[in-house]
């Protein structure tokens, strides 16, 4: 028994030793920020990020440490609302900028512009559209980080056998959409237009650039704005052709989206970057353009997809910080350029990488477009919009009616 | 002889207790903490602090206009389904019942569909019954009824038939075999005496074999609504609950509501309201039952 109490007595002032001991340096030892991302653990990207970005990072900032963790995309944002609830948040984020809204809410990110005295000399390195997707509520939660956003694919060749020029307005769309449709020479029919879904994502473009709008600039109305002449027009427009059978995709039994534009079945949709892979992989053969989606009274507006890197309420925040400017900079933004990621940092985007890459016609796309609500509700919205969208082309409702009664639910959603 | 009953109790516990801590930490504490959320504010919005809402949950579904369709969806699809299946599971178990030469092969036949997976036939049937698929195909290119091909999933009724129909296709088995094993219980001579008192086959079916297959009819007809109102799988691949939710059923609603629009509460209170109906139907069904008896 009493060797066992010496045996006892002897393993804890071990332990306390060692404890001191690495009290002692931490007091000395390098702040390390936890960084937890989406880019896939055998990316370009994450090579990127791990041998080149950190490494440099790390040695212009003698003292901070970088630790990176790759996740699912989805189970990045699940992981992010479970830790909060524990207590056990990363430093820093790349979040999808529709996580922003629902973070914010939550309370667990930082108001950077209230926080961090030198946040105008970092934001005003990127672009104001895509910085636009990290401001709620007249506060700026995050830094952009990498953009994307949709232009117009075409089949060359469809459009060469209908005679029809590539739409540059909105008229001249409405045009081309419908006399592609009809059936090939195979006697099936075809469309010109493909739009998958009938979500914000793929109805926006057409309400901001027919000079519609969503909700008031400062996001807290709707009345006004949602069922403005002009987004009338363009829900009309759409539901139209929907109607006339010149637009489909949407619907349970369509053709999928690629499977549809790679065998000539659609000749025309709005697509991100990642559409060029998607095609040289599976259908390498089909001859296709791209173009700015069709500009109308409000101009060529697309929609803003995209990355935001975010600042959690950690302890790390001066190192946290540094981290942040160090990755929307334009050595890393350019690096990651490399590798697919389009750029928001204005130095980078001049750069003859950016400039000779794949992506290079979506850069102008995104200096006119715009992002979805950036507001907790957005996805109640969303689905609410779905809903109207749907009722107005199955011919329920007149656009008009629809859209009134949108106003009413969006500006219910909007104060919550 | 107290000390032997003690440890029995005593052995007895140690005995249950596994099972009872599994029961408890798996089933019953899921469902009171369910019960919880169901009366709380609880969505993405607020992970961090639920506030207690009492019923504002319950009320808020019960007053959804697409809680109501999807409600009326899922009535529907177990008003078909269920007295499909049964009617065509007993039809087959009586045609089999007197097979005598292979009756091993047509019962596995018939119990096929039964073991197929739900996704895969759900994908299966959705391919039959895409704008471009398969039967669209037969009947524009093979019959030639129709040049211009069917929309057979893009309409709430639509999408929801064809999801009845896998339903009906799928369930025709499980109801061979159960009626079948019932079939077999009924006595011989039974019949024989309704020969003699000169029934026909109509009446025999009536007057002999309904009567003695009742408790296996009950039983079916319980765990087939139970099932009805649970259909999940077929919808979510067929329409996804396109469009629009015009064919979601319950448990699809139920889904998107806690994992795509992170509304636990609302998902929730709908969980327990779907509860409380089948609980009451269950009753229904047992004092309709009764009473047909009496």
């Amino acid at each position: 028994m009493r060797t066992l109490k010496n045996a006892l007595a002897i393993l804890l002032a071990a332990v306390l030793c060692l404890a001191g001991t690495a009290l002692a340096e931490s007091a000395q030892a390098p702040v390390t920020i936890n960084f937890w991302h989406h880019y896939s653990a055998q990316s370009a990207e994450n090579e990127t990020l791990t041998n080149v970005l950190i490494p440099k990072f790390e040695s212009e900032n003698p003292g901070i440490k970088v630790n990176a963790v790759s996740h699912e995309w989805a189970e990045l944002h699940d992981k992010i609302l479970v830790s909060a609830s524990s207590g056990s948040l990363p430093d820093v984020a790349r979040c999808d900028i529709a996580w922003l809204p629902e973070f914010q809410k939550m309370g667990v990110l930082v108001s950077l512009d209230e926080a961090m005295p030198d946040f105008k000399d970092a934001s005003g390195q990127l672009l104001d559209s895509a910085m636009s997707t990290a401001s709620i509520g007249g506060h700026y939660y995050a830094l952009a980080l990498n953009t994307n956003s949709k232009i117009l694919y075409y089949n060359t060749e469809m459009l060469k056998a209908a005679g029809v020029e590539v739409p540059g307005t909105l008229d001249e769309w409405v045009d081309a959409v419908t006399k592609l449709s009809g059936t090939n020479a195979n006697g099936q029919q075809v469309w010109g237009w493909d739009e998958p879904a009938l979500s914000g994502w793929n109805v926006c473009p057409f309400i901001w650039s027919f000079g519609g709008s969503l909700t008031s600039d400062d996001q807290t109305v709707a009345t006004g704005y949602i069922n403005s002449d002009a987004t009338v027009k363009a829900v009309e427009t759409f539901a139209k052709l929907a109607q006339g059978g010149k637009l489909t995709g949407f619907n349970s039994g369509d053709i999928p989206m690629t499977d549809g534009f790679g065998t000539g079945r659609y000749a025309m949709m709005l697509e991100g970057p990642w559409k060029v892979a998607e095609l040289a992989g599976a259908y390498p053969d089909v001859a296709y353009g791209t173009a700015p989606i069709p500009a109308g009274d409000g101009g060529s507006v697309s929609v803003l997809g995209g990355e935001d890197i975010a600042m959690f309420n950690t302890l790390n925040q001066d190192a946290a910080w540094k981290f942040m400017q160090f990755m929307t900079g334009e050595y890393a933004e350019t690096e990651m350029a490399k590798c697919g990621q389009i750029p928001v940092n204005k130095a980078a985007l001049t750069s003859d990488t950016v400039k000779s890459a794949s992506f290079a016609p979506y850069l102008e796309a995104i200096k006119t477009a715009k992002a979805r609500p950036t507001v907790a509700a957005w996805s109640e919205m969303d689905n609410a919009l779905t809903t109207e969208m749907t009722q107005v082309i199955s011919g329920e409702k007149t656009a008009k009616q629809a859209m009134d009664e949108l106003a009413a639910t969006f500006d219910e959603l909007l104060k919550k | 002889m107290e000390m032997r009953s003690r440890l029995n109790r005593f052995q007895l516990g140690a005995l249950l207790a596994p099972g009872l801590i599994l029961f408890g930490a798996f089933t019953v504490y899921p469902i009171a903490r369910l019960l919880v959320v169901s009366f709380c504010d609880w969505n993405f919005g607020s992970m961090l602090r639920q506030q207690w809402i009492g019923l504002d949950n319950y009320r808020e579904v019960l007053r959804d206009p697409t809680f109501r369709m999807v409600f009326v969806n899922s009535v529907v699809y177990t008003l078909v389904t269920v007295p499909g299946q049964m009617a065509l599971g007993l039809i087959v178990a009586m045609l089999l019942s007197g097979v005598r030469r292979f009756s091993v092969t047509f019962r596995v036949i018939n119990y096929l569909p039964v073991i197929t997976s739900w996704v895969i036939a759900s994908l299966v049937f959705r391919y039959i019954f895409n704008t471009e698929g398969l039967l669209n195909y037969f009947l524009t290119k093979v019959l030639g009824v129709t040049s211009q091909n069917v929309r057979w999933l893009d309409s709430r009724w639509g999408g929801l038939t064809v999801a009845m129909i896998l339903g009906i296709w799928k369930g025709v088995g499980w109801n061979m075999v159960v009626f079948l094993a019932a079939l077999q219980q009924v006595p011989q001579d039974l019949y024989e005496a309704a020969q003699i008192d000169g029934c026909g086959a109509w009446k025999k079916f009536w007057s002999v074999t309904m009567p003695s297959i009742r408790g296996t009819v009950l039983f079916a007809l319980i765990m087939l609504t139970i099932g009805g109102f649970n259909v999940f799988t077929s919808i979510k691949m067929i329409t996804g609950g396109k469009p629009a939710h015009q064919t979601d059923t319950l448990l699809t609603w139920m889904y998107y509501n806690a994992f795509s629009a992170g509304k636990f509460g609302y998902a929730a209170a709908l969980s327990f309201i779907m509860a409380l109906s089948l609980g009451l139907m269950a009753i229904l069904q047992f004092k309709a039952m009764k009473n047909a008896d009496g």
